[in-house]
């Protein structure tokens, strides 16, 4: 069983982190398949603002020795497939893992069938029928197993506690150069693009915190910051979603608590603080769609199960923890989610 | 002030996820002529606050978006 300091620090960042996402409707799902669906650039500025601002907190905090650095593993094949199939479940799950997550704490059920489908999704493939697969793609031998440093004969920088390939450390860079340039470039487009997508917000600051959908540019402050502080609390990484719901259904069957892991309190807590957020907005209702809606539902959860231990993590494991450290794990992974949600927007909405 | 608009059509997509609000509200307002009023009824936060966002910028007239009730809504769009 994980220690009382962590399982609460898990939680209380878990519902700082769920009243964000629910705040600033952060949901990757939507931020990616708006670019080509909806040409609507609002939630793809604000996750680009969180990254940003993550990347830039991550490193000064490793380099106040605050933090090491832990960028994923980077099994080549594994993150191309399971990132792949990761995205294609989003869409038809209509959220991505934290989006299911935080929607829940909205009251709607297909979310949670979706989040019972992830859950499912993630066992089997981590210790079930499809550990197989996992392993294939996962090798210690062969074309397909992980690349790291010593491969390459590269060194991997002092702001790493592993061995694991960033963007700086393969060209035997410091990552400073990286972090100044991707932050310089990414503000400037920011706010040369800020746009009038900002809600025209009248009302009292209470009414503008708790009552209407926040500004893109407040949530990604919010969420970058919830994701610093989430690296402090736990030390080894920052913000996760999956692994968290996978340690939950899997402490529940074998009745293990040491399966509780740090991010099933977050989890939890993300819930608890969107349901609150919900709650003060007047937005909380329980709600299904159709019987045939909730069947895609259930089965996108299951492929973003699959997707995310196949792929070593989620969205929010890769895209929003993993690319502000550079990892070329991560890179890679996030960019097939987001081509795995590109051809399904695109064959499910966009087609004739 | 609206009370006396009356829509054309009414969408009802609530209990719908994302993004078929937005879809199915972009299908229909093609299918509509110009100076008619549709009507949207949404359950969905992020919906009701995207919709009005990407109709305008397609050039449409938000008329109103009016909270109904606990995480509901109600819009009115004028197709341009």
């Amino acid at each position: 069983m994980i220690d009382t300091s962590l399982m609460l620090s898990g939680l209380i960042v878990g519902v700082i982190f769920g009243f964000v996402l629910q705040r600033g409707r952060f949901c990757m799902n939507s931020a990616f398949r708006d670019i080509i669906l909806l040409k609507e650039y609002t939630l793809i500025k604000a996750v680009a603002l969180a990254i940003i601002i993550q990347m830039i907190g991550f490193h000064l905090m490793a380099q106040m020795n605050i933090i090491q650095l832990y960028p994923k593993t980077l099994y080549w094949g594994a993150m191309i497939f399971g990132g792949f199939i990761f995205g294609v479940g989003m869409v038809l799950a209509a959220g991505c893992a934290s989006g299911t997550t935080y929607r829940v704490g909205e009251g709607m059920m297909g979310s949670f069938v979706a989040l019972l489908g992830l859950m499912i999704g993630g066992l089997v493939t981590s210790g079930g029928y499809l550990i197989k697969l996992k392993s294939t793609l996962q090798p210690t031998e062969g074309a397909l197993k992980a690349i790291t440093t010593a491969d390459l004969g590269v060194d991997p920088g002092h702001l790493l506690g592993n061995t694991n390939l960033t963007l700086a450390n393969i060209f035997g860079l410091d990552p400073w150069i990286f972090v100044v340039i991707i932050a310089i470039v990414g503000l400037a487009v920011l706010i040369w693009k800020r746009g009038d997508e900002e809600t025209k917000m009248k009302g009292s600051l209470y009414e503008r915190i708790f009552k209407m959908g926040w500004d893109w540019w407040i949530t990604g402050i919010a969420v970058g910051i919830v994701g610093i502080l989430a690296f402090i609390a736990f030390k080894n990484y920052a913000l996760g979603i999956s692994g968290g719901w996978f340690g939950f259904l899997n402490a529940l069957i074998t009745g293990d608590p040491d399966k509780l892991n740090w991010f099933t309190f977050l989890v939890i807590g993300v819930v608890v603080g969107a349901a609150v957020a919900a709650v003060m907005a007047g937005e909380f209702k329980l709600r299904a769609p159709d019987a045939k809606r909730l069947l895609q539902q259930f089965i996108g959860g299951l492929i973003m199960g699959i997707g995310a231990v196949i792929g070593t993590a989620c969205n929010i494991g890769h895209i929003l923890s993993g690319v502000p450290q550079l990892a070329l794990s991560s890179i890679l992974g996030g960019l097939f989610i987001v081509l795995g949600c590109w051809l399904t927007a695109y064959v499910l909405f966009m087609r004739g | 002030m609206t009370a006396n608009v009356k829509p054309t059509e009414t969408l009802d997509v609530r209990g719908e996820v994302c993004p078929y609000p937005d879809v199915k509200t972009q299908k229909k307002v093609k299918k509509m002529k110009s100076g008619e009023v549709l009507e949207v009824l949404v359950d969905y936060p992020l919906s009701a606050e995207r919709i009005p966002r990407s109709m305008e910028k397609a050039g449409h007239e938000i008329i109103e978006v009016e909270k109904t009730g606990t995480g509901e809504w109600r819009m009115l769009i004028k197709i341009k």
